[in-house]
């Protein structure tokens, strides 16, 4: 579903990336972990195709319609209802969902009350649990999560883990960049490891050395990497 | 990229040549070419001006140019050169301004005249004042790239729509410099053109040079952090 | 891309209709220019067409700056610029959404002004405003496909507002100076001359630069950031 072959990227003199190699597979969810500052943000941002690599080849398998990217900011606008947020989103999706199933998504992740609501208004969690409809809406085949959970309350996170598993089962290839390895680790297949500007670890989750002596400190401070 | 930058010496030597050439052109401005008559000697004034506000155009041909070269291929090469040719419009273009105006001053009694070369100048002096305003924003390298490259070209696009509409504006009031299409005697021709020529050649190593002087302005960027990245 | 752009131009407008001030400020801003100015005449003193048409496209041209500006920081809270390159749609979609957005309140606006320039300035309403409604709708083009090239620049810092003005006004002189030849005609009793070759001059204005615009878009609003 996802192939990165010899991706390099810098920013003006600094190198952040150097010889990414991956592939990712239907109905795989990883987990890219690394210490702060290491780039997963940058290198969820080229797999997405919102930044150009210096070097090497990025290849989606799926269509620019059935890619979904969920990060710390939520593309919703403040001005706008929770109905219209994702009436906007949908049309520009080339969606034609009906109020009732947009009413529908809007019930699925809680938030059927609020459909008049103005979004600007939204607590964190909510206006993620309303990323994650507008997401659901369009059963995107890659999706891509950056730190989706800051933030959240517990109900709320749940939700979301609960959902990307369902996706995950559907045959929806997931990278999540984990804030809270501690949680999210039982449900990865795999570990993409960054350090040191390149993949130090792809492979099973299982098998990931970092497991055992995962250490509530590193990687999990929660704050937002560049 | 090479860690010893080491650059040849004939932009240097095409600017003495210029320098020499203008030399030259001084014996046919002021012995060659004759007086005329209604302005008298300040008239040759007009031997610098001309060539001032030509490669004030030319220079923002360049950075337009240049602009579309960045865009398509990225190298940095092609936005030092925009950011040269962009630089040299305004400050030429302000010198044409001056020049302009004291012509204007001596032909018309008024400092400002709204002849439409004066005011494609003008217009010129305001573009490219914009677009030193841009590059000069704390941004990233290849974003400020970007955006001057955009504001290049949209600024000498602009140049020839000024250029016309000055013209359609003034023309129930033709305050025009008359001896610039017209009456020039073949003498003051030759003078006029051998300027403008002995005036591209220093024009030219002027450009080169300030393209190497960003192009070592962003190579000791990128070592100092460099440096800063390795502490 | 017709869809697209015309959803971007709509969800632009409610959004600018639901917080109003922003608009309602490039409003004022052009009516208090209109007023300033008129008491700077003289007592008895009666403005000229060239001057009335002159301060309505500079109230026009104000508006439009600030227009741009709002329009393209709608974007910056949620970084919703992300969200719209990621959609499938060609980026220009987004560049002809807000030229249709900034169209519509520029339009808007100018309804305003032009009434309060008959008003303050004693403007008759000459014969030659079907002219002036010719030059209206090609030099209301231009700005707006120019604004939103051009506001899309902008890097998201206190430098926007002011930025956007010392780059966008010296490019709209030729479209500024065929306006205000369209609105002498509006205002005067006589034609003024040459009106096709300003028509004609506009016209070519608005080929050049909304092509432009159209590819050089996606290096503005594309890009890395």
């Amino acid at each position: 579903m996802l192939t990165l072959r010899g991706v390099s990227k810098r920013f003006g003199s600094r190198t952040v990336l150097r010889g990414i190699d991956l592939t990712l597979d239907a109905g795989t969810l990883a987990l890219l972990v690394g210490p702060n500052g290491a780039g997963k943000s940058t290198l969820l941002r080229l797999m997405a195709g919102l930044l150009a690599p210096d070097a090497g080849t990025v290849e989606r398998g799926c269509a620019d319609t059935e890619l979904a990217y969920l990060g710390h900011a939520t593309f919703l606008y403040g001005g706008l209802t929770a109905l219209e947020n994702l009436a906007f989103w949908e049309g520009l999706y080339g969606g034609r969902s009906s109020e009732a199933e947009l009413m529908a998504a809007l019930k699925r992740v809680g938030l059927e009350r609020f459909a008049d609501v103005r979004a600007g208004v939204f607590s964190r969690g909510m206006a993620q649990r309303l990323n994650l409809a507008r997401v659901l809406l369009r059963a995107p085949r890659l999706l891509l999560l950056d730190e989706p959970g800051t933030g959240l309350d517990a109900r709320s996170l749940t939700m979301l883990r609960a959902e990307v598993a369902a996706l995950r089962a559907k045959g929806t290839a997931v990278i999540w960049i984990s804030h809270d390895l501690t949680g999210d680790l039982p449900m990865a297949d795999r570990v993409l490891e960054l350090a040191n500007r390149t993949l130090t670890y792809a492979g099973p989750a299982a098998d990931w050395p970092g497991r055992t002596a995962m250490a509530p400190a590193a990687g999990t401070a929660g704050g937002a990497t560049c | 990229m090479k860690s010893a930058t080491t650059f040849s010496t004939w932009p240097a030597w095409l600017g003495l040549c210029g320098g020499l050439a203008l030399a030259a052109c001084q014996y046919l401005i002021y012995v060659y070419a004759p007086v005329e008559s209604t302005m008298g000697v300040v008239q040759k004034i007009f031997y610098s001006h001309l060539p001032l506000a030509w490669w004030a155009l030319v220079s923002g041909g360049v950075a337009c140019v240049a602009g579309i070269a960045y865009l398509r291929t990225r190298s940095a090469r092609w936005d030092h050169l925009a950011y040269a040719g962009a630089e040299l419009a305004f400050v030429l273009s302000t010198l044409a301004l001056m020049t302009g105006s004291i012509w204007a001053r001596h032909s018309w009694g008024v400092w400002w005249t709204w002849d439409p070369r004066l005011t494609t100048a003008l217009v010129l002096w305001f573009l490219y004042a914009g677009y030193l305003v841009l590059r000069h924003l704390d941004l990233p390298a290849p974003r400020r790239a970007v955006l001057g490259s955009v504001v290049g070209i949209v600024a000498f696009l602009d140049v020839p729509l000024v250029f016309f509409s000055a013209r359609f504006w003034r023309s129930i009031h033709p305050a025009v410099f008359a001896s610039e299409q017209g009456g020039l005697e073949p003498e003051m021709r030759l003078a006029a053109i051998a300027s403008v020529l002995a005036f591209g050649l220093v024009w030219a190593s002027l450009l080169v040079l300030r393209a190497r002087a960003a192009a070592l302005d962003a190579r000791s960027a990128t070592l100092a952090a460099r440096v800063m990245d390795e502490a | 891309m017709l869809k697209a752009a015309w959803l971007i131009a709509k969800k632009d407008l409610c959004l600018v209709m639901a917080r109003g001030g922003a608009w309602v400020q490039s409003l004022l801003l052009g009516l208090l220019l209109v007023f300033v100015f008129s008491l700077a005449l003289p007592p008895g003193a009666q403005a000229t067409a060239q001057t009335a048409a002159t301060l309505f496209w500079l109230a026009s041209a104000f508006c439009q700056v600030l227009a741009f500006n709002m329009l393209y920081a709608l974007e910056d809270p949620t970084q919703a610029r992300a969200g719209l390159r990621l959609a499938p749609v060609p980026v220009q979609a987004v560049w002809l959404g807000k030229t249709l957005c900034g169209l519509i309140l520029l339009v808007a606006a100018q309804a305003v002004f032009f009434p309060a320039l008959m008003v303050f300035l004693a403007q008759p309403l000459g014969p030659g405003w079907p002219v002036f409604l010719a030059l209206l709708a090609l030099a209301d083009l231009g700005l707006a496909g120019l604004g939103s090239l051009l506001g899309a620049l902008a890097p998201g810092q206190a430098a926007r507002e002011s930025l956007l003005s010392v780059i966008i006004f010296p490019v709209l002189v030729p479209l500024l100076l065929a306006g205000i030849r369209g609105g002498e005609a509006a205002f005067s009793t006589a034609l003024p001359e040459g009106l096709t070759r300003w028509i004609g001059l506009a016209a070519a204005y608005d080929a050049v630069f909304l092509g432009a615009a159209l590819l050089l878009f996606p290096f503005v609003f594309g890009d890395d950031r």
